[in-house]
């Protein structure tokens, strides 16, 4: 498979040191599918570095994971890296998929009219639970995969191929799947289910749905 | 008068509001913690405490647990494929 994938993956709290880690499974599985991956990881995630590599490398995908906003998408520090009526234009031609709060409220959109192909993300605040004896392994955290797992498949089906609008609904079969999986449950994880069902209902996808990688 | 029983009536139902999400949130297990995106990462018990000082971080877990409630009304839970947004 050809393309390129451009990760922005800052760490520098509880919440990013858990999206670097688990943003680390889709870099092993983009590089054993041959794609060239641009990892901009901790410090690397700052702007000067995201804008130089966008237009140097010129990746046809990018996977952004940090805070953000509704305008705006950060990086290390919580500084921007991207921003409605700064950068978007950046984002032209490039399928996105970011990871972090509420972006596909305005950034999206804008995103969008500046040509990017597709722009998938939250449209609200994105919410994950953790075991808080889990910091020091992430991957095996059973809690935080009922939130990341959904995330991952994402671009887990992106990287197969499949078309945006594809991969965005069989990420939302996957927070249902998890959704249910817990309703048949006794397991006081239930009480979870709301913030699952939050992130489902406001993950979007934007623009063209039958884009591929 | 009307105007007041109107603002009682209104404090009640925040009130059993608030009462019903902090019910619902002793329910987390007391060993995880929520990350709320920047606003940052809280354990059940400050949960509870931002519902009751009636702040942003609270203000957004009641929307969560009440726009929750809703689809539970409506029926989520018999429905399948039950997709999310498209634009």
């Amino acid at each position: 498979m050809s393309g390129t994938l451009l990760v922005t993956r800052p760490k520098h709290d509880d919440t990013t040191h858990y999206l670097f880690y688990w943003a680390q499974e889709i870099i092993n599985l983009a590089k054993g599918k041959g794609i060239k991956v641009l990892d901009l990881d901790k410090e690397r995630a700052n702007k000067n570095e995201f804008e130089s590599m966008v237009a140097k490398m010129r990746p046809s995908f990018i996977f952004l994971n940090g805070h953000g906003g509704k305008d705006r998408i950060t990086g290390a520090d919580n500084k921007t890296l991207v921003r409605t009526g700064e950068n978007e234009k950046i984002l032209k031609n490039k399928l996105v998929y970011a990871l972090s709060c509420s972006s596909a409220k305005e950034l999206g959109p804008a995103s969008i009219k500046a040509g990017a192909n597709a722009y998938l993300g939250y449209s609200d605040v994105f919410i994950f639970s953790y075991e808080s004896n889990k910091l020091r392994d992430p991957l095996n955290d059973r809690t935080a995969e009922l939130f990341l797992g959904p995330s991952n498949q994402l671009m887990i089906s992106i990287l197969k191929g499949h078309a945006a609008k594809e991969s965005f609904e069989r990420s939302q079969q996957c927070f249902l799947q998890n959704i249910q999986k817990l309703v048949m449950s006794e397991s006081s994880d239930l009480s979870l289910i709301p913030y699952i069902l939050w992130d489902k209902m406001h993950q979007v996808c934007l623009g063209n749905g039958e884009i591929v990688l | 008068m009307k105007q007041n029983k109107e603002k009682d009536k209104i404090e009640n139902g925040d009130r059993e509001m608030r009462e019903l999400v902090i019910a619902r949130l002793k329910t987390l297990p007391s060993d995880i913690k929520l990350s709320v995106g920047s606003v940052g990462d809280f354990t059940r018990d400050e949960l509870i405490e931002h519902v009751e000082k009636k702040d942003e971080l609270g203000k957004k877990i009641i929307e969560v647990q009440m726009e929750y409630l809703r689809m539970l009304k409506e029926g989520f839970f018999y429905e399948r494929n039950t997709v999310g947004h498209e634009a």
